[in-house]
């Protein structure tokens, strides 16, 4: 860190930049990974897919459309479609405005359960380490009683 | 005033009123707490004041009036405040509404920080600032809650500019913390805050990568906690959590929509708060963190440093493992920290309310009594504007060069570029005379980097003076941040010069844009471009005088 890309009163920018300075150096090639992944990432857009249990009630979320109309039944079959199909260009707005808020119910909904999701993952993820770390501590002390 | 009065019973007396106009009355974002603020300080001081909008949420149902209503209930002894940060679409409806007004700016994101994720909101920026150039006409004054956002006002022709600190209601973080996320949150982990919507220009990825570093290098039992609005279908909310995959640090928690006692949870539990945004019309989380007791490492893009003001650690560097050994000093100094806080606490009270209060109402009071005195005619303006973003950082530069002799040769023309050197608080861009140049030189959006090769960032002052401005532009390097957003707002009028040894990937689109407005300067031949530019655009001013 610079002393001049530091905007700061107090402590001096000069200070600051020196207890930067004074911090142990992490080890070379940690770094150097650290910036090849931080660099890594710069570049286009990462993606990623929605949490596969939330995939089935997202494709459905949008209650205002349906499937196409169609029938298997010959004569009375392409009748109904026409029936059907003309029933929802006609009222397809009105479906619209009354299905509205059940839509934005869904969205809503379905952020909010992709953030206990994504919770769940983490508390997961944290238990895991701190499992691994009680097991390591536990194996130190067995070390030492034997 | 109108006959066709609203029939609610609480409409605005026949005394003087004073109303704001805002596009949406939200609950708990900056603008509607600020027009929440002002309204009961302009009922205390004896005006009757409304809010007015288009939109509003659930939550402030009561404390709205349709923005559709306002010009059958105003008078001519009226005043309006129009809050101005994003496409509002209420042009014409201020337009057509009886008494004075003027304009509340917070700063309108830049589009370009939007693209690649989200087009319409880009678009919509854009048109924002269209808005405000079309406002221009209608207002008798203008105020802004930092110098930044002043010098695009000065830079966009408004009259009467003036900057105000921002109202901040502190007893509305006085909120107990919920005893729940609290309890989550302390474990002993150093945690590590962000508070804002997640949307590009808050750069959260950034924020990611910085407490990526951060746990590897220094803090392994580190945890960042991402409180705001973060919307998985939206492609940033997208690439959010796909990079949080990729970095792979763990104890990432993205909190969403928080309630005031989980803020208040997350500020009480939290080491250090970091922002590495990019735009910033001023950031009231900061100065929430700072009345909380935590100390802030800042990006130092757009306003932040004027919110900063010295206080905090606020950084020009962007790079993470930089970044990340300031979240660490913080955190194992604590004399260090204990100097922040104390110059946190000291900036804090330069913001206090009856100051804040006091401030508005002078600056108030010659609007609302109508003692402005009216806006100075402008010279004759420039008929060329010479945009070389270059000029300022580098001087020595090519286009730089060319720039300057282009403007000896025209004689009526202005130079536009970047303000080189550490930013500081300006409320008008800085004009330079020096051998018959007019050089404008404007605050960057984003601090300018240590390297000579890097792109020069974007300025939206410089941009705004630009397309509000009659002169013929022409784009000196149309390979900058600046220049592109020019084309894309000014294709018909503009020209331009490429610089041939750069390498350009988006060079073919520019030339089918420009056509045969664009030349291009080869190192061994800036004198024969300079003089065939002047001519070309001798010639256009003819015919524009014609």
């Amino acid at each position: 860190m610079h002393a001049e890309d530091l905007l700061t009163t107090s402590p001096t920018p000069e200070a600051v930049a020196a207890e930067v300075a004074a911090l142990p150096p992490p080890p070379p090639e940690a770094l150097e990974a650290l910036r090849r992944k931080l660099e890594s990432t710069e570049q286009a857009p990462v993606e990623r897919e929605w949490p596969p249990i939330l995939q089935a009630p997202r494709n459905k979320k949008d209650s205002r459309y349906v499937e196409p109309a169609t029938s298997h039944r010959p004569v009375v079959g392409p009748v109904l479609v026409m029936a059907k199909r003309a029933f929802r260009l006609t009222f397809q707005p009105f479906i619209n405005e009354v299905l509205r808020r059940q839509v934005e119910f869904n969205e809503a909904i379905l952020d909010s359960l992709a953030t206990l999701y994504e919770h769940q993952q983490v508390q997961a993820r944290t238990q895991a380490l701190w499992r691994k770390e009680m097991e390591e501590r536990l194996a130190r002390l067995e070390g030492r009683r034997d | 005033m109108s006959i066709l009065r609203s029939n609610r019973t609480t409409g605005p007396s026949a005394a003087r009123a004073v109303h704001q106009l805002v596009p949406r009355l939200a609950w708990g974002d900056a603008v509607g707490n600020q027009a929440r603020y002002l309204r009961e300080l302009l009922r205390g001081w004896g005006y009757a004041s409304e809010i007015y909008a288009e939109q509003w949420d659930e939550e402030c149902r009561e404390q709205v009036r349709p923005a559709k209503d306002y010009p059958r209930e105003a008078g001519a002894d009226s005043a309006l405040l129009i809050h101005h940060s994003f496409e509002s679409r209420l042009v014409p409806l201020v337009a057509r509404s009886p008494g004075r007004k003027a304009l509340v700016y917070h700063n309108v994101t830049p589009a370009r920080l939007f693209q690649g994720f989200e087009r319409k909101v880009a678009q919509a920026c854009t048109a924002a600032r269209e808005e405000l150039l079309a406002l221009r006409p209608l207002v008798e004054c203008a105020y802004a809650y930092s110098g930044f956002s002043a010098e695009e006002l000065v830079a966009a022709g408004v009259p009467h500019v003036s900057v105000l600190p921002f109202a901040m209601d502190w007893r509305a973080f006085d909120t107990p913390a919920d005893p729940v996320l609290r309890a989550e949150l302390e474990d002993g982990c150093a945690n590590v805050l962000f508070v804002g919507r997640a949307v590009p220009h808050k750069r959260v990825d950034d924020v990611l990568r910085v407490f990526t570093a951060y746990q590897r290098l220094y803090q392994p039992r580190g945890r960042l906690v991402v409180a705001g609005y973060l919307n998985r279908e939206t492609p940033y909310g997208g690439y959010l959590h796909g990079l949080r995959d990729a970095l792979g640090p763990e104890r990432v928690l993205f909190l969403g929509r928080v309630s005031a006692a989980q803020l208040s949870a997350c500020f009480a539990t939290a080491t250090a708060y970091l922002s590495m945004s990019r735009h910033e019309g001023f950031g009231v989380p900061l100065l929430e963190a700072m009345h909380r007791g935590v100390p802030v490492v800042a990006h130092g893009a757009a306003a932040v440093p004027e919110t900063m003001g010295g206080a905090g650690l606020t950084t020009l560097s962007r790079d993470p493992v930089e970044v990340a050994g300031l979240l660490a000093v913080l955190e194992r100094n604590p004399k260090l920290r204990g100097q922040v806080l104390e110059a946190q606490r000291t900036r804090l009270e330069e913001l206090g309310q009856d100051a804040v209060a006091l401030r508005w109402k002078q600056a108030l009071l010659p609007f609302l009594e109508g003692t402005l005195e009216a806006p100075r005619t402008p010279e004759a303006p420039a008929s060329v504007d010479l945009v070389c973003p270059a000029l300022g950082p580098h001087p020595d530069s090519d286009m730089a060069r060319l720039a300057l002799r282009v403007a000896e040769k025209l004689g009526r023309a202005r130079v536009l570029t970047l303000r080189p050197g550490i930013p500081s608080p300006r409320a008008a861009p800085e004009v330079v005379q020096d051998g018959g140049i007019e050089t404008w030189r404007f605050t960057p959006d984003e601090p300018l980097s240590r390297e000579p090769s890097a792109e020069l960032p974007g300025a939206s002052s410089l941009e705004t003076a630009v397309v509000g401005s009659p002169a013929v532009p022409v784009l000196l390097g149309v390979d900058t941040a600046s220049a592109r957003e020019l084309l894309a707002r000014l294709p018909s009028r503009t020209w331009g010069v490429e610089d041939s040894t750069r390498p350009d990937s988006s060079r073919a689109e520019v030339r089918r844009l420009l056509d045969t407005r664009l030349l291009e300067l080869k190192p061994s031949s800036l004198a024969t471009t300079a003089a065939r530019l002047a001519g070309l655009l001798a010639r256009t001013g003819d015919a524009h005088a014609r």
